[in-house]
């Protein structure tokens, strides 16, 4: 009987440890669920912990690379343990390190079964943590690579505060060159801890974490006889058996709306991709800034029409009536609603090597709208060693702030939270097209809220009721006369002290932007309208 | 909800969601057409964006006088066929000169006949915006290669103007002189291409497909003599052999491999089993160590 197996036979089980165990169980029978048919890896870690190894040993192990690279491998020098050094296999980028992108995530393809995976490189320099940020909102699992000598250093602690922000889920703790603290349990086992920790205190949704060797191959592709303590899946088995992109699955319809697209005389769809939920044929869609409801009349792909498409697919809609919308509507369905704001507060990663300038009239870009701001706030910094926020007014390179911003209109968003892909943003530089940020939507300042606290909303229907009634329907020449009227009395209203809301299809008509949240000191009651005020500062 | 999607699926996705952007946020976008798989694969995907509408853009070719007659034949019963608006540019200047890839060392050639074709192609349209087939598979110098690629005043690509590009946001607002060149195909692996070929059930050049061809072997390498102009040096002939080629483009630039893949499956399971990389078979490629880095800077793809 060997020490090992002896060892085995009296292992006290931990409660970490049990849990694997049952993670490993579960992992399995996910497994034959439905694995996901693509996933987007990103792998973090700090200079040396062997990350380059890592993924040229991924791509040793699955299908990825031509036999005229292997057999140059086996030529090249060895490692110091006499393995092929995998690390050369990714070091074919070592001269565009030099070629000064400014953000530079490189992207590798491999075959592995059951699923494509595809591996995103964020460079662990100086410059990580706008690099990080971008790759990691590609990502659908991230590793996070360190070296077991060294322990979950802050370092770790802080790619972890970017992965949260940036909404990755899924956490390996890969725990690297295990080889050289002699696959010490006790060790693994210390980490392991730490890491779990870390992930409760940002509640990642998995974290597990992998004794490997990289050079040695050991847990990576296949589990290894030399960790019989470690009771979870191998890194590719983990991977492997993440099952397919599920947010958004069941959740609410988002639709926003690319182009419209026009052919012959009859025809007009809207062209997108579902960034959430799903929608069938003969559904009522609703477009939440004007309310107005349509019908799926046909789900149109070229080749056949669908009677139901999920998330990610990129179709045409064709409504039963023409909701007369174009690029940058969002349409929903039942369910919860999309929020129609003019205020956003966010967090955002600082990406140009310009720092952010207030008097410079970014743009925001969502999903498809592009949306003039008339404000940002910035609040805070994120510091991520303490990960707790400082407060700030401005932002450099590679901070992490915590903003508001006003915008010149409304805009259709949900909270990250809830919904990613209509709950992120960039924005841009309205000169020179750069994208100088990139954020989440944290909160929203909604309409509702705003009338909770004393907003006097402004419809056009009151309107025109009592102080436009002299005024012809249906003539432009008096729409325009009602909107001078309105324009007025917001103005009476906000010198009374009432924080006054216009409706949407004026405003945008030309009411002037900068007039539609006010808020001021005095407080006033106004006849007309019994308006409740709250001096909001 | 039907069969969940394969990653073949989720690819085209991405894809048509990409033609889409950029039609949308380009003023006057163009597809370059090349012929090849690659771009065979493109044109479907931008169908299948605008459908039922025909794709809102021209396709545009830069013609080098040297493609092999069957791409020609084929490049012009596809836009025929499709209904679509084809541009043929030829740099005339480099023509007058008598730059050819047998004379000149090949990156002399691809300046003048490519690059600079490309260029003064663009300039003449007015594009502001050109699709491409490029793969970031392709090539380690293309890893890094962004969506949506930016060009400043003279097609030059500068590395510190490139955006970072997050989630599916895509930018397309130009900066003054600048113009894009729009990739859909980034993340599509060469098996991708093949599988999906198959899968759409599309034509592409018989050129890819194993036939018996008089090749004649120079430098190491197996060409196929498309026509006169390549004079045979002392002591070379031509023997039929059974070749295909993996990539398309000028054919004294193109080697074929031996094979016997004379259809599309067993032209995928080769490529499948794939046993080189790729761009073995382009011969500028191996021109100069960085070459491929440094065309990029000076605009070609
Ligand atoms: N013993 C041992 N050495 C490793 C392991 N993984 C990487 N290394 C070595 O650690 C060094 C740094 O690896 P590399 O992959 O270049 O690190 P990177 O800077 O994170 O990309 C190299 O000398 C590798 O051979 C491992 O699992 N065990």
């Amino acid at each position: 009987m060997t020490a090992l197996a002896l060892a085995r036979d009296t292992e006290v089980i931990d409660a970490p440890t049990l849990r694997a165990r049952v993670e490993a169980t579960a992992h399995r029978q996910r497994a034959t669920a439905n694995p996901s048919a693509s996933l987007n890896v990103l792998t973090c870690g700090s200079v040396d912990d062997g990350k380059s190894t890592l993924i040229g040993r991924l791509l040793w192990d699955t299908d990825g690379l031509p036999a005229d690279q292997r057999a140059r491998l086996e030529r090249s020098p060895k490692t110091a343990l006499g393995t092929p050094d995998f690390s050369l296999l990714v070091d074919g980028l070592a001269a565009e390190r030099e070629q000064g992108i400014t953000i530079d995530i490189a992207w590798r393809y491999l075959d592995a079964d059951p699923c494509r995976l595809v591996i995103i490189d964020s460079p662990g320099h100086e410059q990580y943590t706008r690099n990080m940020a971008t790759g990691a909102s590609h990502a659908d699992v991230a590793i996070l690579l360190v070296d077991a000598r060294g322990g979950v250093k802050e370092q770790t602690r802080r790619h972890a505060a970017i992965l949260h922000l940036m909404g990755v889920r899924r956490v390996v703790l890969a725990v690297n060159k295990m080889d050289l603290v002699g696959w010490s349990q006790a060790r693994f086992a210390e980490m392991r801890a730490e890491f779990e920790q870390l992930a409760a205190r940002f509640g990642f949704e998995e974290a597990l974490a992998i004794p490997v060797s990289a050079v040695l191959g050991d847990n990576i592709a296949r589990r290894s006889p030399v960790t019989p303590w470690y009771g979870g899946p191998s890194l590719l088995g983990y991977l492997g058996g993440i099952p397919a992109r599920s947010f958004g699955a069941d959740g609410d319809f988002r639709f926003p709306v690319q182009l419209v697209v026009r052919a012959g005389q009859d025809f007009r769809g809207l062209a997108g991709t579902i960034a959430s939920g799903s929608v069938g044929v003969g559904e009522e869609v609703v477009e939440p800034i004007s309310g107005r409801r349509a019908r799926v009349k046909r789900i149109v792909t070229m080749g056949r029409d669908l009677t139901r498409a999920g998330p990610g697919r990129a179709i045409v809609l064709e409504l039963d009536v023409d909701l007369d919308i174009s690029r940058g509507a969002v349409l929903a369905t039942s369910g919860r609603a999309p929020i129609v704001t003019r205020s956003i507060d966010t967090r955002l990663v600082w990406l140009a090597d310009e720092p952010f300038a207030a008097e410079r009239g970014y743009l925001l870009r969502t999903a498809t709208d592009l949306v003039p701001i008339a404000r940002i706030d910035v609040r805070a910094h994120l510091d991520l060693a303490s990960i707790e926020e400082r407060l700030a007014s401005t932002c450099t390179a590679n901070d992490i702030a915590v903003a508001r911003i006003e915008l010149g209109r409304s805009a259709v968003v949900d909270r990250f939270a809830d919904l990613p892909g209509t709950g992120s943003f960039m924005l841009i530089d309205p000169i020179s097209g750069a994208s100088v940020a990139g954020g989440v939507v944290t909160a929203t300042e909604g309409r509702k809220a705003m009338e909770k606290r004393g907003t006097f909303r402004l419809t056009r229907e009151l309107l025109a009721r009592g102080l436009g009634s002299d005024l012809a329907q249906a003539d432009s020449g008096a729409d325009q006369e009602l909107r001078r009227r309105a324009n007025e009395v917001a103005i009476l209203l906000r010198e009374a002290g009432v924080a006054v809301e216009l409706e949407d299809a004026w405003s945008e008509a030309g009411i002037d932007a900068a007039a539609v949240w006010l808020w001021l000191m005095a407080v006033l009651s106004f006849s007309f309208v019994g308006a409740v005020v709250l001096g909001l500062v | 909800m039907t069969a969940p999607p394969t990653h073949l699926d989720v690819l085209e996705a991405e894809s048509i969601h990409i033609f889409r952007e950029a039609a949308a946020q380009f003023r006057r976008p163009v597809l370059l057409y090349s012929i090849g798989k690659d771009s065979t694969v493109l044109l479907h995907l931008a169908r299948k964006a605008f459908y039922p509408a025909k794709p809102p853009f021209p396709l545009l070719h830069v013609d080098t006088t040297w493609k092999f007659r069957d791409m020609i034949a084929f490049r012009d019963r596809t836009a025929r066929d499709l209904g679509l608006d084809l541009i043929v540019h030829t740099n005339e200047q480099g023509r007058a000169q008598g730059i050819n890839p047998i004379d000149f060392s090949p990156s002399v050639y691809t300046d003048v006949m490519k690059t600079q074709a490309l260029r003064q192609a663009l300039d003449k349209g007015g594009f502001d915006a050109a699709f491409g087939g490029a793969r970031r598979d392709e090539e380690a110098s293309r890893a890094k290669e962004r969506v949506f690629s930016f060009r400043s005043q003279g097609h030059r690509w500068d590395p510190r103007r490139q955006r970072p590009e997050m989630w599916q946001l895509l930018n397309g607002r130009l900066g003054s002189g600048e113009t894009a060149r729009v990739f859909p195909l980034s993340n599509w692996t060469e098996k991708d291409v093949w599988r999906y070929i198959v899968r759409e059930g599309l034509d592409v050049v018989p050129l890819y497909f194993a036939a018996e061809r008089l090749t004649l072997a120079r430098n190491g390498t197996l060409l196929v003599r498309d026509d006169e102009r390549m004079a045979l040096r002392p002591g070379e002939s031509v023997a039929p052999k059974r070749v295909r080629f993996r990539t398309l483009g000028c054919w004294p630039l193109t080697a074929a491999i031996e094979s016997d893949a004379a259809d599309l499956d067993s032209v995928v399971a080769e490529t499948v089993a794939a046993r080189v990389s790729e761009r073995e078979g382009r011969l500028i490629d191996h021109d100069e160590a960085g070459a491929m880095e440094r065309k990029k800077q000076e605009g070609y793809f």
